[in-house]
């Protein structure tokens, strides 16, 4: 038995500090992870892993080998002319990259899940900046942390025991110095967590955009609070938002999903930016930066490796093997029926779309390549399994504060298994090979 | 003058003590019992002999047991009471920039993450038994925790 810290790939946090103890061939015990990692690292041996590549024949799944279901893959590819790539949000950087000469190869679409996730956000600061933060500097610098439509305490669970909790370097103590701000319409478990000093804001559903605007319009002009207050929260606590807002030396705003959902609208992205742009252009002490909160522990990875590659972070679009502008996304490509094939990566859209959405997924030919049984799995045509990057396989992986991180092998995978690079690599190999 | 409040008031001298003003000083310091007032065992007394143990009992309390429970239902692995914990920062270095500590785990250190649920590991370096003076109004865990999974209690 070895004891030894690896990073651990159950959510976007990446924590580096989980202890596991292991003999190469299985992992005994996992010491400091959260729920969600020790139920990543309990999917190596879980009831509902996949082993075996599947293939639908008259409507039912039939275990198959691996050749046979490459050569159904490269059947539904040559006979299609628009494929739809989607996922890549938990595999590696290397099989994302992978995926996108996929994509060129077979003038396909190709899309993560970023793009309905906080990808609008990386999408809109080209228009008006983002100042970034990294976790280091959360936990050693940080005095106000302002959670804004996000659930912290329940999504990344260890988030705020890193960021709010840790004392730090160069102060002495940790929680009395930093101020919590939660701003949100329903009394979450994070609330739970606040002290005296705090201050919890309860704004009405879907009124964000008003908040952030007032704010904006005192940022420019003195005493233009109106007195009936906005959004549920009176004026008195408005001041106060705004002095701890213009008052701090290092204050992080945690960009929830709230923020993100469809009642807000698509301005109010950028509203939130233009917010924080203008507050550091006002106080010279200190500065505000953004930090985004996502799920997926390789979200960033996608838009990254599509930035330094071809220059859009996401919803990329081949024709003639070369990159074309668009402006769709995966939603709009489904929603046209612009599709004949899809290749889903580690991802499980079915339940995680619209019922009208999934419909016409599910009516064109589907190929999966995941190592879980999730509601696609049912449905898909095709099914290759995978190993799990960051225990079966290494690779590099984007933290939630854009920071690269190599993810180690700790035992081996499964006979018959490969990566998820491997498997694109063969599909491109058997491709070009016709 | 609390306790004296609900004693007979009879100056009756069975407990050998001339008053019961007297009974009820003794009975501060620990001297003598509740029980050893006869009277107060008759059933017109019953409410004032149920206060008396009450208020004598809460005065005891530093003799009962502490315990810390921790809801493995509830608990999701989140670790802030690992690092929020006074003792665990004190012993274990990697939890004052938010990290997991050394495992095999250190001998006073409190609590510990296995397998996704906390763990209560060396109760007896807890600060409220071994701490003095303010600091063993010590409540850090139970306040912060944003599951409400962990309860102190004495039993």
């Amino acid at each position: 038995m070895v004891n030894k810290r690896v990073t651990c790939s159950g959510c976007s946090l990446l924590c580096d500090d989980i202890i596991i103890s292991t003999d190469g061939l299985y992992i005994d015990e996992v010491i400091g992870a959260c729920l969600k990692g020790k139920e990543r690292f309990d999917r190596v041996s879980a009831k509902n892993r996949i082993f075996n590549p599947y293939i639908k024949k008259n409507g039912e799944l039939i275990k198959t080998t691996l050749e046979e279901a490459f050569e159904q893959v490269f059947k539904i590819i040559k006979n299609s002319t628009k494929p739809l790539l989607y996922g890549f949000s938990t595999v590696s950087c290397e099989a994302q990259l992978k995926g996108m000469e996929l994509a060129c190869l077979i003038n396909g679409f190709i899309d993560s899940n970023s793009t309905i996730c906080q990808g609008k956000v990386l999408n809109t600061s080209k228009e008006t900046g983002l100042t970034l933060t990294t976790i280091g500097e959360a936990i050693n610098k940080s005095d106000l942390l302002i959670l804004w439509g996000a659930n912290a305490a329940e999504s990344i669970p260890r988030l705020l025991n890193k960021v709010l909790f840790s004392r730090g370097k160069f102060r002495m103590t940790g929680r009395e110095i930093k101020t919590l701000i939660i701003i949100d319409p329903i009394k979450t478990a994070s609330f739970n967590v606040m002290g005296v000093r705090d201050v919890a804001l309860q704004i009405e559903p879907a009124k964000d955009i008003d908040l952030i605007r007032v704010l904006k319009d005192e940022c420019c002009r003195v005493n233009s609070f109106p007195d009936e207050g906005v959004a549920g929260i009176d004026k008195n606590d408005l001041k106060r938002l705004l002095l701890h807002l213009t008052g701090t030396e290092n204050g992080i705003i945690f960009i929830g999903q709230g923020i993100l959902n469809a009642q807000n609208g698509n301005s109010v992205i950028k509203e939130m930016l233009e917010l924080i742009q203008l507050i550091n252009a006002k106080h010279e002490k200190g500065r505000i930066s953004a930090f985004m909160l996502g799920g997926h522990y390789n979200m960033w990875g996608f838009d990254h490796v599509a930035l330094s590659n071809y220059g859009i972070n996401h919803s990329l679009q081949f024709t003639n093997q070369q990159l074309t502008e668009t402006s769709d996304t995966i939603i709009s490509k489904i929603e046209k029926d612009d599709f004949d094939c899809s290749i889903i990566v580690g991802t499980d859209p079915i339940s995680h779309f619209p019922k009208q959405l999934s419909k016409k997924l599910i009516s064109k030919p589907l190929i999966l390549i995941d190592n879980t049984k999730t509601a696609t799995f049912h449905i898909a045509d095709v099914i290759i399994p995978s190993t799990l990057t960051g225990i079966e396989t290494d690779g590099l992986a984007y933290r939630i504060d854009h920071i690269p991180l190599n993810l180690e092998k700790i035992i081996n995978p499964p006979k018959n298994i490969l990566s998820d690079e491997e498997i694109i690599k063969k599909i491109i190999r058997n491709l070009k090979q016709g | 003058m609390e306790l004296y409040k609900f004693l007979p008031k009879t100056n009756c001298k069975k407990c050998g003590k001339p008053t019961c003003m007297a009974f009820a000083l003794d009975l501060l310091q620990g001297k003598v019992k509740v029980d050893d007032c006869t009277p107060l065992l008759e059933p017109k007394y019953k409410k004032e002999y149920d206060k008396l143990k009450e208020l004598l009992g809460a005065e005891e309390g530093k003799e009962k047991e502490l315990r810390i429970d921790v809801d493995e239902e509830l608990c999701d692995g989140c670790g802030i009471c690992v690092t929020v914990c006074p003792v665990n920062a004190r012993y274990c270095p990697p939890t004052l920039s938010g990290k997991a500590p050394d495992y095999p785990p250190e001998k006073h250190q409190l609590f510990q993450i296995k397998g996704g649920k906390c763990e209560l590991l060396a109760i007896k370096h807890c600060r409220r038994i071994e701490a003095e003076g303010r600091e063993r109004e010590c409540r850090v865990c139970e306040t912060y925790c944003p599951r409400e999974a962990i309860k102190i209690d004495y039993v």
